[in-house]
């Protein structure tokens, strides 16, 4: 199956960022190296997650004679000490990284990146993931689409993802995006600001309360965060920027159109707020 | 440069900019800073506002004298967990599953207040639980 042609989404699939994964250097001794353990190199994709790398990893620091025999739910990932969450790969990239498109100098590639096997911080990840139908639940007010899709194309989508297939995930994920051509009822986002403050999701209409016309990506900085974006036009907003799959996006596209077209595959529309240059 | 509906207030550095909506009068009225470290200030702040959350057992889960609850909204919702764990007297192994309004399972570490915000009916957050696993 094929899924239609939108020149974005596949842009966006095919998104990848090098990473440099190393093992941490006191567990790499705990668990019996008597060298110094090469890091591992991989460019993932940035739509994808760490977990669906953790059996390769294992097979690499496996190869170098390390015994580890834990579950592979024990394995985390840390960046400048910091855990990793459970977020898709290129919004931790962005999140962690602060690094803003439009800078001179280059981006921090390879991405650094620390594999643990053991000590994992249960206070601050967790370890189980639920696919979750929230994003279905924002924009019609219920799961029912989401629950109603098929066993077989529940699996398709699933194994799109994990098999980075394209066509797999997007021929079933278009139906979910596209909400039967009805204009949904909130658009699911969730904006991400520097230095820990909390996540902030919010019901974002897609239209103006007042005349109906379709709301750009800069109406909502500017209804969400006045302070940072004080106006909705570009050129007044001059310290903070959005950045979304490594890209600041124009603040004139209509957030419906932002949401359809560069929305992670939980179908969120994931926003890094950076600051200064 | 002006829009239909907008008012008139204006922000100290930029006498053209005019707004979308009126009720962001409110906003030019506090003092609008444009220093990054500052603006960040209010978002970093922790919502100390409470919420309501009402819990509905279901299936075979026991239920609880009382059903609804006040919860500071900056919580996770693991708070939420724990807390309902410790009314029922649940220990960490006795399966319990938490869903909210019959749908989805949020992750332990979303936010009550954006919970709320997105998802409570009448003011009050509607939080499912039951035994086994139900819906999502």
């Amino acid at each position: 199956m094929t899924a239609p042609q939108n020149p974005i989404t596949r842009a966006i699939w095919d998104g990848a960022l090098p990473i440099k994964l190393s093992l941490d250097t006191t567990e790499a001794a705990a668990l019996g190296a008597k060298t110094i353990i090469e890091p591992y190199f991989i460019e993932a994709p940035r739509c994808s997650y760490f977990p669906l790398l953790t059996s390769q990893l294992r097979k690499y620091f496996g190869d170098m004679m390390l015994n580890f025999i834990g579950d592979d739910a024990e394995i985390w990932y840390d960046v400048d000490g910091t855990p990793l969450k459970h977020y898709p790969i290129g919004l931790l990239y962005d999140l962690h990284t602060g690094y803003r498109p439009d800078s001179n100098s280059p981006p921090p590639l390879p991405w650094p990146v620390t594999v643990h096997f053991k000590d994992f911080p249960a206070d601050k990840l967790i370890r189980a993931q639920a696919i979750d139908a929230t994003q279905d639940f924002f924009m019609n007010g219920s799961t029912k689409k989401v629950m109603n899709l098929s066993k077989n194309d529940q699996t398709q989508l699933w194994d799109g993802l994990w098999s980075k297939n394209y066509d797999r995930f997007w021929s079933v994920n278009y139906r979910l995006v596209m909400n039967d051509g009805q204009m949904p009822r909130h658009i699911p986002l969730r904006i991400y600001l520097p230095d820990n403050c909390p996540v902030l999701q919010e019901p974002v209409s897609p239209l103006d309360d007042n005349n109906g016309n379709p709301l750009t990506l800069g109406d909502v900085l500017h209804q969400i965060l006045p302070e940072l974006f004080p106006s909705s036009l570009p050129s007044e907003n001059s310290f903070a920027a959005p950045v979304i799959h490594g890209v600041i996006p124009q603040l004139d596209m209509p957030i419906v159109w932002a949401s359809q077209n560069l929305c992670y595959p939980d179908n969120f529309l994931h926003i890094v707020v950076l600051l200064g240059i | 440069m002006s829009i239909a509906n907008s008012d008139t207030t204006t922000y100290p550095n930029n006498s053209s900019s005019t707004f979308l909506n009126t009720n962001l009068v409110e906003n030019a009225n506090s003092q609008v800073s444009l220093n990054p470290a500052t603006a960040l200030e209010k978002y970093k702040k922790k919502d100390s506002s409470k919420v309501v959350v009402r819990f509905r057992a279901i299936g075979n889960a026991p239920i609880l004298k009382q059903n609804f609850y006040k919860i500071t909204a900056s919580n996770k919702f693991q708070a939420v967990i724990q807390f309902l764990r410790k009314e029922l007297n649940y220990k960490t192994s006795d399966p319990l599953f938490l869903y909210i309004n019959s749908a989805f399972s949020p992750a332990p570490d979303e936010i009550v207040a954006n919970l709320h915000k997105c998802f409570s009916t009448d003011q009050h957050l509607i939080i499912n639980y039951c035994t086994s696993a139900a819906w999502g």
